[in-house]
């Protein structure tokens, strides 16, 4: 397992979480040109076990709304700013989960709360996995790191 | 037949998507009651009847596991089916929770039919 696995892993499962449970289909991987620096919800995940780490997901505050819309069915001038936080909380949290179930399939992990970090311009991650989506109204970046190295999954493994 | 269902999350996010998507899957739903964490559910519970129970593991106070230990444990409690919805889906994790007296699991990401389907079966199989 390399930093490449768990980028495939992470790339992955993103869009297979946007797809399945927010009913998002990204348009394309963004470029530097599509993420502009303007604020973003930036959720946090911390995990512990083999391995420890986490993720940090940022997604711009125009189609935070919009994925809260669709995961909660409501209209979104109803949805109140906890509502979208609570959504991008677990967007982060569902992702997390995903990418270490499918890299990790043997070992225990333990999730922590995902939590919202104060708003901001979009943070650039320095190290890790990370995946930068396009989506119609905005841009969603996702970095993931661990402070040790991953062992293979093993259904992985045996394929 | 239509059920009762309680929702164990402590996102209330996450409980009302399950809660829609058991809407929008044509499960026979007739009430939903929901439960932020093992021990409200179990407060709940003392009240309430319920045909099955949906339950996340990582949650504050008491998280699924004991809250599977204490469901066990406890005689008017235990013939509930409870389905486990977790991010974690590590072969580890789901055999655990199964040896705790989980009877289904379903794994997130899922889709609408998958839940649908996990709760029927574990609901056909509890009625045998």
């Amino acid at each position: 397992m390399n930093d490449q696995t768990l980028a495939q892993a992470l790339a992955e499962c993103t869009e297979e979480v946007l797809e399945q449970m927010f009913f998002v289909r990204p348009l394309s991987d963004a470029t530097d040109e599509d993420l502009p620096a303007s604020h973003h919800l930036i959720a946090d995940v911390d995990f512990a076990g083999e391995p420890s780490g986490h993720l940090i997901l940022s997604v711009s505050q125009q189609a935070a709304r919009s994925i809260a819309a669709d995961f909660l069915a409501e209209e979104e001038p109803v949805l109140s700013e906890q509502q979208v936080g609570e959504v991008v909380c677990e967007l982060a949290n569902i992702i997390c989960g995903s990418v270490l179930t499918r890299v990790e399939s043997s070992a225990l992990f333990r999730l922590g709360s995902p939590r919202l970090l104060p708003q901001g311009p979009q943070p650039k991650p320095q190290q890790g996995a990370v995946q930068s989506l396009k989506l119609w109204n905005g841009n969603l970046t996702v970095a993931m790191s661990t402070e040790s190295s991953l062992c293979p999954a093993e259904n992985e493994s045996e394929s | 037949m239509a059920y009762r269902v309680l929702i164990v999350d402590d996102s209330p996010a996450m409980r009302a998507f399950v809660r829609r998507v058991m809407e929008i899957s044509g499960f026979d739903l007739a009430t939903c009651l929901e439960a932020s964490n093992g021990a409200q559910a179990l407060e709940l519970l003392h009240t309430e009847w319920v045909d099955a129970i949906l339950s996340d593991v990582n949650m504050p106070e008491m998280d699924g596991e004991q809250f599977l230990r204490r469901l066990e444990a406890d005689e008017a409690l235990r013939h509930i089916p409870v389905i486990i919805i977790s991010t974690d889906g590590t072969r580890s994790r789901v055999e655990r929770m199964l040896d705790l007296g989980a009877r289904g699991y379903v794994m997130k990401p899922f889709r609408p039919e998958a839940l649908r389907a996990e709760l029927e079966r574990t609901l056909e199989v509890s009625s045998e």
